[in-house]
């Protein structure tokens, strides 16, 4: 290490523009360690993440990041089949701000087991057939059931 | 004290200005303002200038008088736009412990009103002038029957064409209602400058604006509104019971004073009100309704903002869903047969469930059912193309058919294309759609029929709970009531939208269809739980429980929506009650064929 030390102070004395030849070890350059990083972040923390820079946010676009979030506490894992539903009806990423968050913080005790899960499930594929009726209604914004999730919580 | 002060002239000098020019402003302003000014001095004195006419209003309390007296200014100045610049000119003071009387003079001398200044309602035509006569015949009935007594003291009552009150009500909403009662001559006071003072106070002083001659009309104000919600559930109740009698003059009378007090409620009260007004003066008038079937995509895009404002639909179909899941469990091949097609919101849930559940999706079926469309559009087969790409989305092997029909007992079992029951497990599925049969006579146990030759291993029946089939019409309107008011009450938590419009709006053409129809065209014929019981229980259905993933399905729905705030989930002999507080709104039911029918 000394003798990188060494270099580095010689080539930043020297030639400063030849910096990815200095040994620092960037986060930014391994994609797949962050990836591995932020899957073990719990939501609010993993939504900061996401607003540190572009990389950072292109980044946690990942689903997988956020499958792990949305299933870290459900046991038994459920099935691979149910990856491609979700990837189908618009990935975990949406799954997650649609439907589990606002679920999450409505109910009462933070229990996420597979009941939860499967409602939320159930909501996100009526939101996804709404979808398909965009342009065909009315001629006004499609409809969206899950509105009621994105009004604000009345905690008496 | 002060600073109310400042605020207060700020609000009388931006009122001045926006107001028509009227010699009747600047002398009340200026009243207005020597009333404050008293309100500087002794807190808790009788005001004088108000204890001269014999009213006894503390000083203290003189800056909610003039914010009534604010609000009646801006009422006023819209009569004046409306041309009825007379009764904003002149105003009248009544001795409150007077009032009794007044009023009682006034229901004996109600007149019609003359023809030119009606609202623009055409559900309520301008009575025939010669119905005078017949209108004063309330006089004679004691006040007491009708409980129109005034509470004195407290009553006022506005005549006013109110422009669109409520701007988050449906056109239906806005209907202009104009009451005219006479001005009995005898309580006429005088009238001076120093005492032109429209207001309206709390529960100490009242007041009333009148003409002083030719137009024998009389406006009023309705302000206390806890007194007035009570009179109007009365006066809504004697209006029925004019029409169970076939009173149907006195009916019309009432009619229009449901009107009156309609206007002065606020919020869910208002609604139900107005809507059941119109119905019943639909019915005396004997205008019904548009037909169902034209209305048919109309109701399918109401049913869709109803699914959306609150939680009822996504109840009915969380739970029935839930009930088809379990039965078809272990089945490779599955049918449902929808009654209630709509916009097919039921089924994404279902094949969801179906495509994630152990061992694999099965093969989905369905067969839906719904009425015309009115411009001939399949509208079935769009739907069900929307549901095959979300099948194909998420992998369930999926086919479709739609069936068109003007009424459920129009169908036939062998029109469905059945298969064996070996391979294909079938479920009959109705949201809402049952009670719509028992105005035909034969319709509901031919369509039981049908259903016990289908062979369901469950047929789902979600319908709203309460009975408004029973014979006689007084009962229907109360227990009406009671229902709406109760379900209008729960969607005033959600936040005021076009969806919440919409909402309101498909409920009210129920309320519309329950209390103007007869006959076959009342279809709302809502029965409770016991009676389609029985009435399945006769054609040879049992009850199959509901389970315990259905309570925690729709518990969590409740949780989620508005914190769960007020809504109830009940178990009830194995069907799922949802309801609102203590009242239980709609219920979800699961039958299999009993042993004996097989």
């Amino acid at each position: 290490m000394s003798e990188k030390r060494i270099s580095m102070v010689e080539k930043s004395n020297n030639k400063r523009q030849r910096v990815n030849q200095v040994p620092k070890f960037s986060i930014n350059d391994h994609h797949d360690v962050l990836v591995e990083i932020l899957r073990r972040l719990d939501g609010p923390s993993l939504c900061s993440a996401a607003c540190v820079c572009r990389l950072w946010s292109a980044v946690a676009r990942n689903d997988s990041i956020w499958e792990e979030l949305c299933f870290r506490q459900v046991s038994p894992r459920p099935s691979l089949s149910l990856r491609s539903v979700v990837s189908a009806l618009g990935g975990y990423r949406c799954l997650y701000f649609l439907c589990i968050r606002p679920v999450l913080a409505r109910l009462p005790k933070l229990l996420w087991t597979r009941d939860q899960l499967q409602f939320s499930l159930s909501l996100y594929c009526v939101h996804y057939y709404e979808r398909l009726y965009v342009g065909a209604w009315l001629g006004d914004a499609p409809p969206s059931s899950l509105m009621f999730l994105r009004k604000p919580v009345n905690v008496v | 004290m002060k600073r109310d002060l400042h605020q207060f002239q700020g609000r009388l000098s931006n009122h001045n200005h926006g107001t028509s020019s009227s010699s009747s402003s600047l002398p009340i302003s200026k009243d207005k303002m020597m009333m404050v000014k008293k309100e500087e001095d002794g807190g808790n004195m009788d005001d004088e200038l108000l204890a001269v006419l014999g009213y006894k209003v503390r000083s203290s309390e003189m800056a909610e008088v003039a914010l009534k007296l604010e609000q009646l200014e801006t009422m006023m100045g819209n009569v004046q736009e409306d041309g009825l610049s007379h009764l904003a000119t002149d105003t009248v003071h009544y001795n409150p412990s007077e009032l009794y009387s007044w009023l009682d003079n006034m229901l004996s001398e109600l007149n019609p009103p003359p023809p030119g200044s009606h609202g623009l309602d055409p559900i309520l035509p301008p009575p025939v002038a010669g119905d005078s006569s017949t209108i004063t015949s309330i006089g004679g009935f004691p006040a007491s029957d009708y409980d129109l007594k005034v509470i004195p003291g407290n009553a006022i009552y506005h005549q006013n064409q109110f422009p669109a009150i409520d701007s988050s009500s449906s056109s239906n909403n806005q209907n202009k209602r104009l009451k005219s009662c006479s001005s009995p001559d005898s309580m006429v006071t005088s009238t001076s400058t120093a005492t032109q003072i429209g207001g309206v106070i709390g529960t100490t002083v009242t007041t009333t604006t009148t003409t002083t001659a030719a137009e024998s009309t009389r406006s009023v104000i309705l302000v206390d509104s806890q007194e007035n919600g009570v009179r109007l559930v009365h006066a809504l109740m004697a209006c029925a019971e004019a029409i169970q009698q076939n009173n149907l003059t006195l009916a019309e009378a009432l009619v229009k004073q449901i009107g009156c007090l309609a206007v002065s409620q606020a919020g869910a009260m208002r609604k139900v009100a107005t809507y059941f007004a119109e119905a019943l003066a639909r019915r005396i008038y004997r205008l019904s309704p548009p037909q169902n079937q034209i209305d048919h995509s109309l109701s399918d895009t109401l049913q869709m903002h109803f699914y959306e404002t609150c939680p009822y639909l996504k109840f009915a179909h969380f739970t029935a869903n839930q009930a088809i899941l379990e039965a078809f469990e272990g089945k490779k091949r599955v049918h449902v047969i929808d009654f209630s097609m709509n916009q097919g919101l039921q089924w994404p849930a279902l094949m969801q469930a179906l495509a994630l559940r152990e061992g694999g999706p099965p093969t989905f079926r369905l067969t839906g059912i719904g009425p015309p469309a009115p411009d001939n559009s399949d509208h079935l087969h769009d739907v069900g193309c929307k549901l095959a790409q979300l099948a194909e989305v998420i992998h369930v092997e999926f086919e479709y058919r739609g069936f068109v029909a003007n009424s459920l007992a129009d169908l036939d079992a062998s029109m469905l294309e059945l298969r064996p029951s070996e391979t294909e497990a079938v479920a009959v599925n109705s949201v809402f759609e049952l009670h719509k049969l028992l105005g035909r006579p034969g319709g509901i146990e031919k369509v039981l029929g049908v259903v016990k030759q289908i062979k369901p291993v469950i047929f789902t029946v979600v319908e709203q709970e309460s009975n408004h089939n029973g014979p006689v019409f007084l009962d229907r309107f109360t227990e009406s009531l009671h229902y709406y008011s109760t379900l209008f009450d729960s969607l005033e938590g959600v936040p005021s939208s076009q969806d919440k419009v919409m909402s309101e709006v498909y409920l009210g053409k129920q309320i519309c269809n329950l209390v103007a129809c007869e006959g076959p065209d009342r279809v709302e014929r809502h029965e409770t739980l016991s009676q389609w019981g029985n009435r399945f229980g006769s054609s040879g259905f049992a009850p199959a429980n509901l389970g315990s993933n259905a309570f925690k399905q729709a518990s969590m729905l409740l949780s989620v929506y508005n914190s769960g705030q007020g809504y109830r989930v009940e178990e009830n002999n194995g069907c799922l009650m949802l309801g609102w507080h203590t009242r239980p709104l709609i219920t979800t039911s699961a039958w299999k064929l009993s042993a004996a029918a097989h």
